[in-house]
């Protein structure tokens, strides 16, 4: 792979206006597995075109861990759609970098979708080192959290992540405690809607089996 | 703002001097299932209006609020108000009272409904000059059709043309209603090829279809559907609800 490459490519993005040139100029920019192409793609997540914006995200993922420190630089606060499609990537990579920013998504932004990625990020966010258990306790307190939230893909995505951080882990029996709780009550009839009872029982269920 | 209680929501749709204190409760009635014993007498009561010649437009629109609100608190004191509306001259009001009957699954109310579909594409289903809607709400009334659930010759012989109906979204909802009574796979099939459909809007509409159908066969074809994750989730909720199957949490699952 040369410089070029990545020249063309991006020359061939800058000139494409309708989507089918977009997507094969994002997916040729995603092949070249470059590291220097992730500003351009995270460009393209504010083009506000879904088509493209799945593809570069997949591109984005594909190229690891590596862009985690762009992608938390570059964050389009005023973007909806950027917005989530990076907080979807970061929660996809599931690296512990991005704790903060998933943590102030799922208690400040507007929009389900990014709640809901962020949920799914805190639940999956692969966590090491000396600060494991202070890490660990913060992704739960934000689960809690979004176990209350208004919207109920919120509060699914909370029953998933609360059966995924306990299903390994019990070295915290208060938190496991505290989890359990607001599992039964998701799972009860004071949670509205039906899908949400049902995740939240299989995962009380698949808890209680350990 | 502080956000409103039942008892402010019960009075502010039972006063008449502010229009949009009143659409709003209409709304939020529904929106939060309430119970208050006052709440469906007054939905009821706004219906009222839409007899009014001419209907005054901030009414019209409380009313239309109230409709879909009763559709979803299915009190059975509604069934007859909101059959009786299936024979408004305004269109928009069928095609709401249709939805909240079908929501309701009143049985009672199939023979108007088919009644109102009678003719097939051609007729009810017919293109109007100068506007953007057919001569019936279709979709609403096959909806409302496949919903209630009475799978009788007559009733699919009601629905059954409209599966080659010229719009894709009226298409998907014969498919979807057939597929709803009939539970036959070809349904599906037909659901499954309006899912590849060039136009965005009509594969949002189809994969809710699909979600609505209960039919978990669909669950490969919703998953790999070419539509945003969102709304993925919502039409997989429908799936998941009726069908209690964990295959269609583990699919959900992996979207969030």
């Amino acid at each position: 792979m040369t410089a070029s490459d990545l020249q063309k490519a991006v020359l061939a993005l800058d000139r494409a206006t309708m989507t089918s040139e977009l997507v094969k100029a994002t997916q040729t920019l995603c092949g070249l597995r470059n590291l220097e192409a992730a500003p351009t793609l995270i460009k393209v997540l504010g083009f506000n075109n879904p088509a493209v914006g799945a593809v570069a995200t997949q591109g984005l993922i594909a190229l690891g861990r590596d862009v985690v420190p762009t992608l938390l630089v570059s964050l389009d606060v005023g973007n909806y759609g950027a917005r989530a499609w990076v907080i979807r990537a970061i929660a996809t990579l599931r690296d512990p970098r991005g704790l903060d920013l998933l943590e102030h998504a799922l208690k400040a932004d507007i929009a389900p979708s990014v709640r809901r990625s962020a949920t799914r990020g805190l639940a999956e966010m692969e966590l090491e080192g000396p600060s494991f258990f202070r890490d660990f306790s913060r992704c739960c307190e934000a689960l809690f959290k979004a176990a209350a939230d208004d919207e109920w893909i919120v509060r699914y995505a909370a029953a998933f992540g609360l059966e995924q951080r306990f299903c390994q882990n019990s070295t915290d029996t208060g938190l496991r405690m505290q989890a359990i709780a607001h599992l039964e009550q998701l799972s009860s009839t004071s949670e509205a809607v039906k899908v949400v009872q049902q995740r939240a029982k299989l995962a009380l269920q698949r808890l209680q089996a350990e | 703002m502080q956000p409103l209680n039942e008892q402010q929501v019960i009075a502010n749709l039972r006063q008449r001097d502010d229009a949009s204190d009143r659409y709003y409760a209409a709304w939020w009635i529904g929106k939060m299932r309430s119970q208050h014993p006052e709440a469906v007498p007054l939905l009821l009561d706004t219906l009222s209006a839409l007899s009014d010649d001419p209907v005054d437009e901030d009414d019209r629109g409380v009313a239309l609020n109230a409709i879909r609100a009763l559709g979803l608190l299915l009190n059975p004191a509604a069934h007859d108000p909101l059959m009786q509306l299936l024979g408004s001259k305004d269109y928009s009001v069928r095609e709401e009272a249709a939805r909240s009957l079908g929501a309701m699954k009143t049985k009672a109310a199939i023979p108007q409904l088919c009644q109102l579909l009678s003719g097939g594409p051609a007729a009810a289903g017919r293109e109007q000059v100068g506007a953007s809607t057919l001569k019936e709400p279709c979709e609403a009334l096959l909806e409302a059709l496949g919903n209630i659930g009475v799978n009788n010759p007559d009733v699919v012989a009601v629905i059954t043309p409209f599966s080659a109906h010229p719009r894709p979204l009226v298409r998907a909802a014969a498919c979807r209603a057939l597929l709803q009574l009939m539970k036959e796979q070809r349904w599906a099939n037909e659901l499954e090829q309006l899912l590849q459909h060039p136009e965005p809007l009509v594969r949002r509409g189809v994969l809710l279809d699909l979600g609505a159908s209960g039919w978990t066969a669909a669950l490969p074809a919703i998953e790999d559907a070419s539509v945003e994750a969102s709304l993925k989730l919502v039409a997989l909720r429908g799936l998941a609800e009726q069908s209690d199957d964990i295959k269609v949490l583990d699919v959900m699952d992996r979207l969030l």
